[in-house]
């Protein structure tokens, strides 16, 4: 590559229409005629629904329809793609049936011709609800009692053991063990903007168009599709701007569904955008995990083995990947360390709330919380620094690919760079001393260390429910513009700047001259879609092998019609030139880059390339579609498709590094300096990266310290709002001191191991360790998030 | 959510049992209670508007009676449901006579679902000692008032609320 | 997200509005900054059938000096107060108070009339308004009548301000002689309410022991209250730490303190210690 545009922070081609308002998002697309949806939702979390009474909301003014659960039963269920040994999966339709079983269950929706009619119909609209017993402690669900599902004779989704190595004897000849309980309470994701869907369809062409703010366009196309009964290629689903996901929006939900459904019974273009409320009682929640972690582990600090006996709450029924998010977990219980006998135990229960599924990290933050907190206990125990024991446990470089007790095959790792690296920046044994001496005085400082390693760019086929590829399209127009096609599907990640960036060396074509398109279904070929970290390692890696056969085709057509041989012409500064048999291969060298010319009013012009020595690209495309001087066999155009099929996940790793103060009076948490240095292999844009680490960090500041979702016993939510859940602001977080190392990996020819959970995974232990560590003073070797100044208080009271 | 007290009402034990089981008394103390219609033996339908400041619903329910001890003991249960939520409330009371006042004892349960649950978390338990009290300064007027006297007006409650409410508050604990 | 259906009216005097509400005791609702109200209509918790808007009567929006007064319309929004040079003079805890509320949309908006008519158990002004011992004017259609802010908040988001009055004017005598003021105040990290508010106008002697203080607690209980056992521990004493931290141990004194998903009452009680405390110094500190 020219590396011109990758590796420098080149301003985000999304932003302007961004920060000018300029955007559309699903709500800012107006269709004329437009009705408005609005539903009734369940306000108990367990309860017979004995009859519902929709005559005052059908003769309430500007009402045109009611659907209820009999009107949809023919759309199908909900689609859940974990597949598990003995799973029990409930029925869940799109509108409740005969039963609600969490709070917020839709029950039934108003078709109004506008959203304030909608609105005040719904209140019209009366529910006879027989509450039954509500079962909201996953435990207490695992144990017996009542059972949420008819058609299951217990709340036990499914038991799942995984790991090698020999855990029984792991344990029985350990010199020491620890033991510690843990809890991941469950996390709202909290997208900026809540999900919406507009449904268009025209009953002449029979098509329906779907914009829904979604992070996987083609995926839900084909479960709509097969739930409403549409043929695939009949139906349509673009995501316009969507304001952030965090996996919340890899889902296919019901709203969907019904409202393409419902656009098709009445021939008019649907609308449903979701309320701040509605968000946090049914789109999915993260997390949600209770367990036990144990380590056996010698006197000298090295681990022998370690087991996580977990309870998962996945909530009253599937969505996309309920079931699966916990399965991850299990794969990352290696951490950044060699342990040989690795077992995790799960049993996954229904409980009365919303369906638990993806967010940031999802599943893997929990694997690394547990086996951090557990690397902590070891140092606690033995009197280690928590920084050594860590390190004393790395695998080596030169030990890669490693292969973990949970049947993963690590890429490429240095973890002790990182580790180095980070307590440099932090001046870590200065930091230790002034920790001393703060203690001497009274204070309450802590500090605490994180060395993380995560499993992302998914990933290969055979491990995805759906396929774990990405595809890719690169185009040269006739008039030399790029166009790139992605299945990818960014939220804001910034991939239409990253894939320009690619493009633009690979080709040596100014970044302004490609255009990335994503998020429509009628546009772009099939794709998987964002999440999991997968865009630039798996996109961006098709996007590259794409531009590798357009150039091999440009290659050819240039060879041709400069009548040279193939081994004289070399591709450089944007241009195929013939070369002297000395200069004939080229590589590193800075030529300018050439940068496109306008393309002339009128027609196009007649390529000029009598005698020339050297064609850009520009004319190369230009050949290439006017196909007058091909050469022989080969196909008019400038085209290129890829689907990138990769052979392994990949693993970023790095070490953050948090310090605290704790207020002695009041039990406030003050940050006195948070260090991170992130590893995610090769970087395409630094400014991207350091944006995914600060958000992660951000959200993980917020499941430490400020964020969980609530319901009581009777399965009533009480962190209803933003007034109660409450995510982390400007004032909470610190300044971040970023760096990274960069160990390329070996899976994408491109080296990018994807970093938009890393900073979720990495930090929350090292915050709460801190947070542990500045209590140390009183015995503390664990505490449950979010820490709040309460909590901390009645520690130090207690003493 | 738990709800405790206690009440001194200056009546002899039995007016004052008369008082908490007479559906007109009730009816005019439990706060807005607009209709409270016989439906069973103990049981009667209910409409109660109700709230606190601009935060107001009407809620559509039952009041129940049970456990009857006449003149010591007896357990009520309210359940109300409208636009804001749903409410359910139960409470056992014990009375005590002491000299010439009754030692009211008030311990019961207070749940609320819906939108006042899902947002008003933080007030639920002082709206709820706020009613608690507006019930018993109420029966207190009631019970206080001789038999055959018009009962007192509902204007008297603001007041008395005002001038009850502080010394009450100090009666309740947790 | 949708109210339900209203009327809405905006009259341009004050006579219009106690007119409007007397014409409709029970469904008639002033609105001022609207950030309590307008959220509660949206979740549908207040369903009142007549917004009277009294945002547009110029006449309830001032700061002045009459006097030995300050006079402060009901209308004022907390950023003229937040940012009255004035008042950064002659009573500093008023803009300081104003300064810590909500965010900057909530202080453009939100006025010091509908702070304290509405009289949120988190409020902040509430507690500013005790500390000063201030009086509010209340009008309705049988006149005017003023109230003292120790006996204008009643109960729970319950206020002495009676069917169809409006709170129209608050009174503060101007703060004389050897004083110092300070706001403390604990922000619930997701709503920005005081988990605990303090607010204290401290007035010392000529020998610098305490002549009189004024504090307001917030956030505590289910209304803003004075706390005059401390009031009462401090007066006369000489302040110093060992004063002052004996005499907030008073601070929930009668009072039966909040607990909620965020914070227990023994932790409010706690924080209300710590802050009072912090608050009596700051003022002390302040004292010129």
């Amino acid at each position: 590559m020219n590396d011109n545009y990758v590796g420098r922070r080149v301003k985000r081609t999304e932003d302007p229409r961004l920060i000018r308002g300029l955007a559309h998002y699903v709500d800012d697309i107006s269709l004329p005629g437009t009705l408005h949806v609005a539903f009734v939702r369940s306000i108990y979390a367990h309860a017979k629904i004995n009859s519902i009474d929709t005559s005052g909301a059908q003769s309430a003014p500007g009402v045109v329809a009611v659907y209820t659960g009999q009107d949809i039963a023919k759309i199908g269920p909900v689609p859940c793609a974990g597949a598990l040994p003995g799973l029990k999966v409930p029925d869940h339709r799109v509108l409740a049936g005969n039963k609600v079983y969490f709070v917020g269950h839709p029950i039934a929706a108003v078709v109004a011709v506008d959203r304030y009619a909608a609105r005040d119909a719904v209140d019209l609209i009366l529910v006879d609800y027989e509450e039954l017993p509500v079962v909201t402690d996953v435990e207490q669900a695992a144990a017996g009692g009542p059972v949420i599902h008819d058609a299951f004779s217990d709340n036990i989704a499914y038991r799942l053991s995984s790991g090698e190595g020999d855990i029984d004897a792991a344990f029985a000849a350990a010199e020491r063990t620890v033991k510690q309980r843990i809890l991941h309470k469950r996390l709202a994701p909290i997208a900026m903007e809540p999900r919406g869907v507009l449904a268009r369809y025209f009953p002449g062409e029979e098509e329906l168009t779907l914009w829904s703010s979604t992070q996987i366009p083609h995926l839900m196309r084909t479960q709509v599709a097969l739930m409403i009964g549409m043929p695939e290629n009949k139906l349509r689903v673009i995501t316009p701007e969507v304001g952030g996901g965090f996996g919340s929006k890899l889902n296919v939900y019901a709203e969907e569904a019904l409202l393409g459904w419902i656009s098709m019974q009445l021939a008019k273009p649907v609308k449903w955008i979701e309320t701040r409320r509605e968000n946090i009682q049914a789109t999915i929640h993260g997390r949600g995990q209770v367990g036990d972690i144990e380590v056996a582990f010698k006197n000298d600090g090295t681990l022998t083995g370690l087991r996580y006996t977990v309870f998962a709450d996945l909530g009253a029924y599937h969505q996309l990947l309920t079931p699966a998010i916990p399965t991850l977990t299990g794969l990352m219980l290696s951490g950044a360390y060699k342990i040989p006998a690795i077992q995790m135990n799960i049993t996954a229960c229904f409980t009365n709330k919303m369906a638990t599924d993806a967010y940031r990290g999802a599943g893997r933050p929990e694997a690394t919380y547990v086996v951090e907190r557990g690397l902590d206990l070891v140092a606690a125990e033995l009197n280690m620094d928590a920084a050594e024991v860590r390190r004393k446990n790395f695998p080596a470089p030169s030990e890669f690919p490693f292969h973990t007790a949970t049947g993963l095959d690590y890429d490429s790792g240095n973890y002790e760079a990182a580790l180095d690296k980070a307590q440099a920046i932090a001046g870590y044994a200065e930091l230790r001393e002034q920790q001393r001496k703060a203690r001497d005085e009274g204070r309450l400082i802590g500090i605490g260390i994180s060395t993380y390693v995560e499993i992302c760019a998914l990933g290969p086929s055979q491990a995805m429910p759906a396929g774990g590829w990405e595809s890719a399209t690169v185009r040269i127009e006739p008039t030399g513009k790029v166009t790139i096609l992605t299945g990818a599907s960014p939220h804001g990640q910034g991939q239409e700047t990253s894939f320009a960036q690619i493009a633009a060396d690979e080709l040596g074509v100014h970044i302004n001259d490609v255009t990335v398109i994503h998020g429509d279904t009628g546009v772009v070929q099939y794709g998987i879609g964002t999440f999991g970290s997968r865009a630039t390692a798996v996109g961006g890696t098709a996007v590259f092998i794409a531009i590798q056969k357009l150039k091999e085709k440009a290659h050819k057509i240039a060879t041709h019609i400069l009548q040279a041989d193939a081994s004289r012409v070399a591709f450089e500064g944007g241009k195929f030139s013939r070369q002297a048999a000395a200069a004939a291969s080229a590589a590193g060298t800075s030529e300018p880059v050439v940068p496109v010319a306008e393309a002339p009013a009128g027609a196009l012009p007649e390529p000029e390339t009598e005698g020339k020595s050297s064609l850009t690209l520009q004319e190369i495309a230009l050949e290439a579609h006017i196909a007058k001087n091909l050469p022989p066999d080969t196909e008019p155009g400038l085209s290129a498709t890829y689907f990138f099929e990769p052979k392994n996940f990949t693993f970023p790793f790095g070490t953050h590094i948090a310090v605290v103060e704790v207020d002695r009076e009041t039990g406030d948490i003050k940050f006195l300096r948070y260090v991170a240095v992130d590893d995610c292999g090769r970087v395409i844009n630094p400014m991207l990266v350091d944006g995914q680490v600060h958000g992660g960090i951000v959200q993980s500041i917020g499941q430490a310290m400020y964020e969980e979702v609530v319901y009581d016993e009777q399965g009533q939510l009480i962190t209803g709002t933003l007034m109660d859940y409450a995510v982390p602001r400007a004032s909470h977080v610190p300044n971040f001191e970023l760096d990274r190392t960069e160990t390329p990996t070996p899976v994408n020819p491109l080296g990018v191991k994807g970093v938009g959970e890393a900073g979720t995974i990495g930090a929350t232990p090292a915050i709460v360790g801190a947070i542990v560590d500045a209590l140390a003073p009183f015995g503390v070797r664990h505490l449950d998030m979010p820490i709040k100044p309460e909590n901390v208080w009645r520690i130090i009271k207690g003493h | 959510m738990k709800l405790e007290g206690t009440h001194q009402l200056e009546a002899a034990r039995e007016r004052v049992y008369q008082s908490l089981v007479n559906p007109e008394v009730l009816q005019r103390c439990i706060p807005g209670c607009e209709r409270l219609e016989r439906t069973g033996e103990n049981t009667f339908a209910a409409t109660i508007r109700t709230g606190v400041g601009s935060i107001k619903g009407v809620f559509e329910g039952k009041v129940q009676l049970e456990n009857l001890r006449e003149p010591e003991h007896f357990r009520i249960v309210v359940e109300g449901k409208g636009a804001p939520g749903f409410l359910k409330g139960s409470g056992d009371l014990d009375l005590a006579q002491e000299e010439n006042t009754t030692k009211v004892t008030y311990s019961g349960d207070v749940q609320v679902g819906g939108t006042i649950a899902s947002v008003g978390q933080r007030m639920i338990q002082g709206a709820a000692k706020m009613m608690a009290t507006q019930f018993f300064t109420c029966l207190g007027a009631e019970a206080e008032t001789e038999v055959g006297e018009p009962p007192p007006q509902h204007g008297f409650f603001r007041t008395a609320l005002r001038w009850f409410s502080g010394w009450i508050k100090g009666l309740f604990k947790k | 997200m949708i109210p339900t259906q209203f009327d809405y009216k905006a009259p341009t005097t004050l006579e219009e509005a106690v007119a409007l509400l007397a014409s409709d005791l029970d469904g008639a609702k002033v609105l001022a900054g609207g950030h309590s109200l307008i959220p509660a209509m949206k979740l549908r918790l207040a369903q009142p059938q007549l917004l009277v808007d009294i945002a547009r009567i110029k006449s309830l929006s001032y700061i002045r000096e009459a006097g030995d007064q300050i006079l402060i319309g009901a209308t004022t929004t907390h950023y003229q107060l937040e940012s009255s040079d004035l008042l950064k003079t002659i009573c500093p805890l008023l803009p300081a108070c104003a300064a810590s509320i909500g965010d900057v949309q909530v202080r453009n908006k939100g006025t010091i009339g509908g702070s304290i008519a509405h009289s949120d158990p988190a409020g902040d002004w509430p507690a500013a308004i005790l500390a000063l011992d201030a009086e509010l004017v209340l009008v309705g259609t049988s006149g005017e009548r003023t109230v003292k802010a120790e006996n204008f908040f009643v109960d729970l988001l319950t206020t002495d301000l009676q069917p169809g009055e409006i709170l129209r004017e608050i009174r503060i005598t101007k703060p004389s002689g050897r004083f110092g003021q300070a706001y403390q105040k604990v922000p619930h990290p997701a709503s920005g309410f005081a988990v605990v508010g303090v607010a204290v106008h401290l007035v010392l002697n000529d020998d610098g022991s305490c002549k009189s203080a004024g504090i307001g607690v917030t956030g505590v209980d289910v209304k803003a209250y004075r706390a005059k056992a401390v009031e009462a521990a401090l007066a006369g004493s000489n302040l110093d730490d060992s004063a002052v931290t004996t005499a907030v141990t008073h601070v929930c004194d009668g009072i039966d303190p909040n607990s909620d998903l965020y914070a227990s009452g023994d932790y409010r009680c706690h924080l209300a210690q710590v802050h009072t405390r912090r608050a009596i110094q700051a003022a002390k500190a302040r004292v010129k």
